[in-house]
């Protein structure tokens, strides 16, 4: 048992960095096939001005599927987000069914066509930095993500996006 | 003629006095300095919402035109605002954005407001409680009495916004100021309680004014596929535009077809007081300030201009305090999808107005902005934005479309229609 739940947390951080690859690079497709069916996301931050736990976004998997699939209609900045994560902690439930696992988050933007594109493109910086807070069902061989909460520590997020975290 | 040269590009549109403005009054460092003299430091601002004072001895600190606010809940349970400063010294008393004083702080007792420089205090109505060893360094030369915070005039009006002047002299009332454009969202707002769900904030390279005009103008729903596909039919078309007293507008409603969008679905299920279910309202407010009510939620935004080129806009989201957690998760969701930061439309909103911002810069060969649609008055007439300028103009006494020059007031529509086609010898 012990072996295998060594295996099992290499299997979560793995999803999790492979899930930032996903992330990186669009293929949300991908992403979506990593997530179970009752799948839920949320974007949260706490507000030290209205002191309340706030949620920018999020929503089932169908929605987020719904929000990956229409991006190409909508005008959105295009300069690329890069993650990157660090897995701080996976716990494997007792009974081997379910893992949690906290990770620490920052996303670069390399600007592209945000501001002035002959000034500004090329030019990096912070975009957010927080954490992943996430939950998986492990179910035989196979682990799919049942929850994400993207934690922020960043609250100006200025011009924002409309890709997923 | 097709494209243009120099002289071309500068010359006088041919369009009517009103119907396009001067890039100038978008990048220009004095008319900024103007503007926060005249009208932001003027004006009534609503800076943030009761329900963020919730308790006595609760706090919320904000700037009004460069100036430190604070904004404080007494113990009799009434909201007073202040100037953050310090009478000792300057300091600003206050450095958190939030807060409940019913905890002492490092330097100072509960129930105060305390500096924490040279330990002064004051209470929740501004009268100073404590000077630190007085007698030993004033004698009787100084009391406390004469050390007071500097009170600013404050209302709480609404829907429990909470109102603050700069100006003593101000000499009306929110009500008065609103002139009636509040009227709409009166009954909606004033049922019951509100509370804030959503605060987030952003900081734009752009003026203010852009973003006042993205949101007083429909035309741009081109922007937006949401917008378009929920709309553009003829209920929307025939959405009124209307100007009050004072540079504020209402763009009235329609019902907004949720369902069109994939993957959204009808608001119907839940809205607010006296509101039809998917109906949408916006007041903007002169000179800054912007309440949209979506059917469920309410937004409102709020800016704060940090330079000819730079604007800090608070973004707030409510709903009812009575509100069940599950018809509270409701508002936040159908608010988020939209306006959220990451969110369909505020995204390609911050970024068209962010274009804006990177292509007028105070040296520029003067760009002439165009504000000539006329439908009607409905929803992509620019009837808002001509309404704006002409108040802006006034309280500036500078002519939006050549800012150097003094205002004229601006004839009606009708009028400089006849006045044009009598120039013309028809
Ligand atoms: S500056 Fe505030 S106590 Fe001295
Ligand atoms: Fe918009």
């Amino acid at each position: 048992m012990a072996e295998n739940k060594h295996d099992l947390k290499e299997q979560v951080r793995e999803l999790i960095y492979n899930t930032c690859i996903h992330l990186d690079d669009h293929q949300w497709e991908h992403w979506h096939d990593n997530c179970a069916d009752n799948f839920n996301y949320a974007i949260r931050a706490f507000s030290p001005e209205v002191q309340a736990d706030i949620k920018y976004h999020g929503g089932d998997k169908e929605y987020m599927q719904s929000i990956t699939s229409m991006l190409s209609k909508h005008n959105s900045d295009q300069s690329p987000l890069r993650r990157h994560c660090t897995v701080y902690r996976v716990e494997i439930a007792a009974d081997g069914k379910s893992a949690a696992a906290i990770s620490s988050l920052a996303v670069y933007q390399t600007q592209l066509d945000g501001i002035n594109s002959h000034v500004d493109a090329g030019t990096t910086s912070v975009f957010l930095v927080g954490r992943y807070n996430d939950k998986f069902i492990i179910d035989g061989g196979s682990i799919k993500f049942e929850d994400r909460e993207v934690r922020l520590d960043t609250r100006r997020l200025d011009k924002g996006t409309h890709w997923p975290i | 003629m097709s494209s243009r040269n120099h002289d071309q590009w500068n010359a006088t549109p041919d369009l009517q006095q009103g119907e396009w403005v001067d890039s100038k009054i978008y990048s220009d460092e004095e008319i900024f300095e103007d503007e926060l003299k005249k009208i932001w430091s003027k004006t009534w601002i609503p800076v943030c919402h009761e329900s963020e004072l919730k308790e006595a001895y609760s706090f919320r600190t904000m700037t009004v035109a460069r100036e430190p606010v604070i904004v404080v809940r007494g113990k009799d349970m009434v909201v007073r605002a202040f100037l953050n400063v310090c009478p000792h010294r300057g300091n600003m008393i206050e450095r958190r954005p939030s807060g409940n004083y019913k905890r002492g702080t490092p330097s100072g007792t509960p129930k105060t407001m305390t500096c924490m420089f040279h330990a002064w205090s004051f209470d929740m109505k501004g009268k100073c409680v404590n000077i630190s060893r007085k007698a030993e360094g004033y004698q009787d030369r100084l009391n406390e009495s004469q050390v007071g915070l500097r009170e600013l005039k404050c209302e709480v009006y609404f829907g429990g916004f909470v109102w603050v002047s700069l100006n003593d002299d101000i000499g009306i009332t929110v009500e008065e100021f609103a002139a009636g454009s509040l009227d709409v969202l009166a009954p909606s707002l004033n049922q019951e309680p509100l509370e804030v769900f959503h605060y987030h904030k952003a900081i734009i390279p752009c003026n203010y004014k852009l973003w006042h005009d993205t949101n007083c103008e429909f035309y741009h729903d081109y922007l937006h596929y949401h917008n378009r596909i929920t709309g553009f039919n003829e209920a929307y078309f025939a959405r009124k535009n209307s100007g009050f007293d004072g540079g504020h507008i209402n763009v009235g409603s329609f019902e907004v077809q949720y369902d069109n969008y994939e993957g959204s679905h009808s608001r119907e299920e839940l809205s607010f007081p006296h509101l039809p279910p998917n109906h949408w309202y916006m007041i903007d407010m002169f000179p800054g300030v912007n309440f949209n009510l979506r059917g469920s939620a309410l937004r409102c935004d709020l800016m704060t201009p940090l330079g000819p080129n730079s604007v800090m806009i608070e973004f707030r989201g409510l709903g009812l305090a009575s509100d069940s957690k599950k018809d509270r998760q409701t508002r936040i969701d159908h608010h988020n999808s939209i306006w959220g930061p990451f969110g369909r439309n505020l995204h390609e909103d911050l970024l068209a107005v962010t274009g804006q911002g990177s292509s007028m810069h105070p040296m520029a060969e003067s760009r002439k902005i165009l504000h000539g649609r006329h439908e009607n008055e409905t929803i992509h007439d620019e009837n808002g934005m001509r309404h704006y300028y002409e108040e802006w103009g006034k309280l500036l006494n500078r002519s939006p479309s050549n800012p150097d020059e003094k205002f004229k007031p601006y004839p009606a529509f009708k009028e400089q229609e006849a006045q044009r086609a009598a120039a013309a010898g028809k």
